[in-house]
């Protein structure tokens, strides 16, 4: 009996001993697999899990480089200032910290507590955004809970020559990404590229390391120096002001360039915006008028269809054309002479601005020269500048064109172009018939060559270039309808220009809605200046109409303070640099 | 063997000690060097608020009306940045 208690209570104590072991297998086996599984399976993800709870990666952002004028002065520059954030989730009264902050920033209190109310459980919430220094002062002065709040840098961008300029350089956003202007056209330039650099916390999330070893240092933006000419740019503003203020229009655009490079010197555009409160801005004035406008350029564009008769020997220099005393049947159309006219020579159209001496030479050429001449001069094609924005104007394939294009085209009707496109061509009018893509950017740090794409092409010989400039458009100033911009000592060339606009209702043209304009340069045998001029629908006074009245003395002022800016004396010759005015003086 | 034994943690404290300090070394230069990091920092924003403020100050659109009204006045600097002798002083595009 007791032999066979003792075989069961052995036989007992052996299956616990295999229970326990069994169990102790399974939990060995268990953990080895967790452990497997944690060392081989998982074990990227929990690396990188742990990585990314030890280190937190921080972007350096890039400071955005400058922009300078043809001399070096700073019109855009970047300045680091804070933008103050809070953490909802860390907030216990978010009332109390928004009536707080509220208060020190000047900013609506309801409209800030609902912004943390509504999502309690964010990290990160913005309150303000690029702070003044006596905003950071009273923030700190509030003492709020370490932890709710903190500063964080950012980038502002500022314009210290104000408004100048303002459509050229365009404006940043509260992103730091370029809207207009150079600003967008050279955005990766000027914004360069951000860095980042990894810092190692420890479980509360301080920081207790920099990985030097995985820092990449932000490359900085590069400056972008401009041709433009800030005392020039400011001459040229000051004229579309006091034009703005005098024949009330609906914008107004001047600029002036060098003759000889097709460097832009002023780009001023009426109505305009202070680039350092883009939200002030009108709607309107965003826009360059002298890239985004289009309109039929009327008499300005009559130069480049004499040059191009002149070219193709269909007329000459001396004839002399029967002007019909004002009134001529072309085809099916009656042409008239603002003022009648009989016999004039090929300057004398030019002077008096004669439609039907220009429809006459029209006729010579025929539509595909006539085509042709538009083409050559740059119409119909953007210039290439490397402002954004910029339209083509509109030039009709010449599929398109009707007998009513070879009397309306030469008179620049049925063709619509850009004030920059009229300026270039006149350019080559005044460049030896060099054709010179105009640009305003002088030196670009990113580029290769450091310097802008500039192309030329020849669009008529030196020669007639220089008759047209010299004999007829001086004459067009002496005697014509340029008078107003005559200076005394220097001479001036210019054509003036006056174009109806379409009316929407009848779909003809207006007879009270035009868009005047006036180009001018000189010296008109070695022209070192160009200034255009553009009125659109000036009201305010008599001549409203004419491009004579309106745009002449405008362009006649800056082109005055232009050539004395730039060292060029009455009698044609240009003084040296340390003569000029300049800026080897000081003010006191 | 005491003598050997002793040699033997006597190298091994110093070469530890000398770890120990080039480590120490190391992190005071790599102190150093983010503190003239941050320095530079500092300065080059100092640069550009200074640049901002005076370029806003002479700022033609701010000078230019007062020139010409003659409540400032221009005077030639003393040593001339162009090399012409005879340089004259008159107001920038005064008509």
């Amino acid at each position: 009996m007791e032999l066979a208690n003792s075989t069961a209570s052995s036989s007992d104590a052996r299956w616990r001993t295999r229970l326990i072991i069994g169990l102790l297998l399974a939990v060995w086996m268990v953990l080895s697999g967790r452990l497997v599984m944690l060392q081989f399976i998982d074990s990227e993800q929990l690396r990188k899990l742990a990585e990314r709870q030890r280190t937190i990666r921080e972007v350096v952002p890039a400071r955005p480089g400058e922009i300078v004028d043809r001399d070096g002065r700073v019109l855009a520059e970047t300045i680091r200032v804070s933008s103050i954030y809070v953490v909802p989730n860390r907030i216990d009264d978010g009332w109390e910290i928004a009536q707080q902050l509220a208060d020190s920033l000047k900013i609506d209190r309801d409209a800030l507590f609902e912004r943390l109310a509504v999502h309690p459980e964010r990290q990160f919430q913005w309150v303000k955004r690029r702070l003044t220094d006596e905003e950071v002062v009273r923030v700190r002065e509030l003492d709020l809970p370490v932890g709710s709040w903190g500063f964080r840098d950012e980038y502002l961008r500022q314009y210290p020559q104000g408004s100048l300029a303002a459509q050229v350089l365009g404006t940043r956003d509260i992103d730091g990404l370029g809207r207009g202007g150079i600003e967008s056209s050279f955005d990766r330039t000027l914004r360069g590229d951000d860095g980042y650099r990894e810092l190692e916390c420890d479980a509360r999330g301080r920081v207790i390391d920099i990985n030097a070893r995985t820092d990449r240092p932000p490359r900085h933006g590069q400056s972008v120096m401009l041709t433009i000419d800030s005392i020039l740019q400011l001459y040229a503003e000051r004229a579309m002001d006091e034009s703005f203020e005098k024949w009330k229009p609906k914008s107004c655009a001047a600029a002036v360039m060098d003759a000889k490079t097709g460097e832009l010197l002023a780009l001023a555009s009426r109505p305009t915006f202070d680039p350092n409160q883009p939200g002030n801005a009108p709607p309107d004035a965003w826009t360059n008028r002298l890239l985004a406008d289009m309109y039929e350029p009327g008499s300005t564009f009559k130069p480049f269809i004499v040059a191009w008769a002149l070219k193709h020997d269909v007329i000459q220099r001396e004839e002399i054309f029967n002007c019909e005393n004002g009134v001529y049947r072309m085809g099916r159309r009656m042409l008239k002479d603002f003022r009648p006219h009989g016999n004039l020579n090929v300057v004398d159209i030019l002077v008096k601005s004669s439609n039907i001496g220009m429809a006459k030479i029209g006729e010579r050429l025929g539509n595909p020269r006539l085509h042709e001449a538009a083409v050559t001069f740059g119409f119909g094609a953007k210039t290439g500048i490397e402002l954004p924005g910029e339209v083509s104007g509109r030039l009709l394939p010449l599929k398109k064109w009707t007998s009513y294009s070879t009397g309306s085209i030469p008179m620049g009707q049925e063709i619509a172009v850009t004030p920059i496109q009229l300026l270039a061509a006149y350019g080559a009018l005044s460049n030896g018939g060099q054709l010179v893509t105009p640009h305003v950017v002088r030196r670009d740090e990113a580029s290769p060559r450091n310097e802008p794409a500039i192309f030329t092409s020849q669009a008529v010989s030196p020669e007639i270039a220089e008759w047209v400039r010299i004999h007829a458009l001086r004459e067009v100033v002496k005697r014509g309808t340029g008078k107003k911009s005559d200076l005394a000592g220097f001479r001036v060339f210019g054509k003036t220009g006056t174009s109806q606009k379409l009316d929407p209702v009848t779909g003809g043209y207006s007879h009270d809605r035009h868009v005047n304009s006036f180009v001018c340069g000189a010296p008109a045998e070695d022209p070192r200046v160009l200034v255009i001029v553009v009125v659109d629908e000036p009201h305010g006074g008599p001549g409203e109409h004419l491009g004579g009245i309106v745009a002449a003395p405008i362009a006649a002022d800056i082109l005055h303070k232009a050539l004395l800016h730039l060292g060029v004396t009455p009698d044609g010759t240009t003084l040296q640099s340390a003569e000029k005015v300049s800026d080897d003086t000081i003010i006191e | 063997m005491f003598f050997r034994f002793g040699g033997a943690i006597v190298l091994a404290v110093l070469i530890s000690l000398t770890g120990v300090g080039l480590e120490k070394r190391n992190l005071e230069l790599r102190r150093a060097v983010s503190q003239q990091e941050y320095q530079r920092e500092l300065l080059v924003e100092r640069q550009a608020r200074v640049r901002a403020e005076t370029q806003k100050l002479g700022a033609p659109p701010r000078l230019l009306e007062a020139l010409e009204a003659g409540k400032l006045r221009m005077r030639e600097v003393e040593q001339p940045i162009m090399p012409k002798s005879k340089s004259k002083t008159r107001k920038r595009g005064a008509a």
